[in-house]
């Protein structure tokens, strides 16, 4: 990264962490590192408020604002939850559901794009040697943009183009990282739900929900996030590399490390935001791809 | 101990009850009566033929049966007295270190005065003890010995194997944070589905909160991983490394302050005035009685609907 003038404090110098690279997540049960590689997968959590998905996100966040080639794309309709990482965020969209919408747009197109590029290059994925970022999109509270604010048509669009970038973004680089507390029917359609490979089922109150999060059937062969303990905040099943749930407990950063990992990712990073001029969301540039 | 068992090794043993131990007997003392004839048979073959070649092929035949019957003498009691050296290979590291401690303070008493003869002792004992990543490396070592044992003690009490008695071989063992990890080596008869459902007792005889078991190997289903938990690692609090490669004497960016709302209490708030951004028409959930302006702040009121 070049600047114009130096500044006296020191030139930053980043952790040269990618998002290919696995990203800690916390513990297993036998006190080993667990790791998941983002880059080609799409992760959704579940569990019961005050379970730790926030901290399972703002771990996600930390890395992905730290790594050298990824943008952060952050949809919280709490504003807290992830406002912390609004500096090093490239979009940052509160309980604003047309916003919301207008960025799931940009980055519909910006798949479409990708994919085009892939085409014409012959080939099927994004990889670390190509030098563009992954953009990673962080959404808290699916249900807040699904089922809650704005008018029934928003909604569904919502949810239509959150689907597209989960069932195509994949191999694109835009890997799609979501949560909620109940990921039912109503609040994200199945079809939504069942295309997210990695799943994290932090406490739930019935082996029902839990099955909801993880896949059916796990509860019946006995992971079952009902046996979390309400006090042991952070810890989860997670199903990701090896394809059987893992009881994990999530690392945790306390509010002034966010702050304080938030600043340095500001300072190394220097994030252009999004041009203001909303782009022609009606062209399709399928001309490039045919 | 004794069991009932509804199939018997040999066909002349009608029994209703059988000792395990007499079972395990006899099956020795078949072994050994095999490898007495195998040894026989094939040491005085080889014997013959190559003492043929110097002398007469019936000179040469009385010679091989000369070498082959101590042989397979030796391997008949080799073979008859294996339940006597398997329990000595089973207790190797305790007789190997009570030895080396009984050794060493034979001598260590031979050779120095009595008060110093205390003050090494102390020193040997009470400063590992006193050092806690020590003790506690001593305690974890101590429990994985302990452990093979237990589970051995499972596999011969109450996990029936096989007709001929065979155990699983348990290879070594090592401490994990949460307690030991076995690697064993089931003989035929067992598998892991048949282990999985005794995990609750196996947790029992191992003085321990619980057992997991998975395969260790993927090529093999009879290499196996026992993790015998005794102390729960999850409600630990896990720190994340992205916090020690941040430079702490970072700037703090310039956030422009944004605006603070002021009607923070529920007095404070018209039922008219507040709706949500952007919010078309009032969400029907499961409250929807209750008008959405009701609520205070903006973000109460959305952690409400959620």
């Amino acid at each position: 990264m070049t600047i114009a003038t130096a500044p006296t404090a020191g030139i930053p110098v980043g952790p040269g962490l990618s998002m290919f690279d696995p990203i800690f997540v916390g513990i297993d049960e036998f006190g080993h590192p667990v790791y998941i590689t983002l880059a080609y997968r799409n992760l959704l959590a579940g569990g019961e408020p005050g379970g730790g998905k926030s901290g399972l996100l703002n771990t996600i966040a930390a890395h992905a604002a730290l790594s050298v080639d990824s943008r952060l794309v952050l949809l919280d309709g709490k504003l807290v939850e992830l406002g912390q990482w609004e500096d090093c965020a490239d979009a940052f969209i509160g309980p604003d559901i047309t916003a919301a919408l207008d960025v799931l747009k940009r980055l519909q197109l910006v798949m479409n794009n990708r994919y085009a590029w892939l085409r014409a290059h012959g080939r099927r994925k994004l990889t670390a040697a190509d030098g563009l970022s992954v953009i990673t999109v962080l959404v808290d509270e699916i249900a807040f943009y699904s089922a809650t604010v704005g008018s029934k048509q928003e909604q569904e669009e919502f949810v239509a183009l959150l689907r597209d970038l989960v069932a195509r973004g994949r191999a694109a680089g835009i890997p799609v990282v979501a949560a909620t507390q109940r990921p039912s029917f109503d609040i994200i359609p199945t079809s939504l739900r069942d295309l997210f490979g990695y799943r994290a089922a932090f406490r739930c109150t019935t082996p029902n929900s839990s099955n909801i999060v993880l896949g059916h059937g796990w509860a019946e062969q006995g992971y079952t996030a009902t046996d979390i303990q309400p006090t042991n905040q952070g810890a989860a099943y997670l199903i990701a590399e090896g394809g059987t749930p893992r009881r994990i407990k999530v690392a945790y950063l306390s509010d002034s490390q966010i702050a304080g990992i938030a600043d340095y990712a500001a300072w190394i990073r220097r994030p252009r935001p999004l041009p203001a001029q909303v782009p022609d969301l009606t062209r399709l540039d399928l001309g490039m791809a045919a | 101990m004794s069991k009932s068992s509804p199939r018997r090794p040999f066909g002349r043993n009608t029994g209703t009850v059988t000792v395990i131990e007499a079972k395990v007997h006899r099956s020795s003392a078949r072994n050994a009566r095999l490898a007495f004839i195998l040894t026989a048979v094939i040491v005085g073959l080889l014997s013959a033929v190559v003492a043929a070649s110097y002398m007469h092929p019936i000179l040469a035949l009385f010679t091989g049966a000369a070498i082959a019957v101590p042989l397979g003498g030796v391997a008949w009691v080799l073979v008859r007295i294996w339940p006597v050296l398997r329990v000595l290979w089973w207790w190797t590291p305790e007789i190997g270190i009570t030895t080396l401690l009984g050794a060493g303070w034979v001598q260590l008493a031979n050779h120095t005065p009595g008060p110093v003869t205390l003050v090494v002792v102390a020193l040997v004992v009470g400063v590992p003890a006193a050092l806690p990543a020590s003790r506690r490396a001593l305690v974890a070592w101590t429990w994985c010995l302990i452990v093979r044992h237990r589970l051995r003690v499972c596999f011969a009490q109450f996990i029936i194997a096989n007709q001929s008695g065979s155990l699983p071989i348990i290879l070594w063992a090592k401490p994990t944070p949460v307690g030991e990890r076995v690697w064993v080596y089931l003989r035929p008869g067992l598998s892991l589905a048949d282990l999985e459902g005794r995990l609750d007792r196996i947790a029992v005889a191992c003085h321990a909160s619980a057992a997991l078991i998975e395969r260790a190997s993927d090529g093999n289903a009879a290499y196996l991983r026992f993790d015998i938990k005794r102390r729960e690692v999850l409600t630990a609090q896990v720190g994340s490394p992205l916090v020690d490669v941040i430079d702490p004497a970072t700037p703090a960016t310039d956030r422009p302050t944004p605006a603070v709302p002021t009607a923070l209490d529920l007095p404070d708030v018209d039922v008219p005035t507040i709706t949500l951004p952007a919010q078309k028409k009032p969400p029907a959930t499961a409250n929807g009685s209750k008008p959405a302006a009701s609520s205070s702040a903006p973000e109460d009121d959305i952690s409400d609907w959620i």
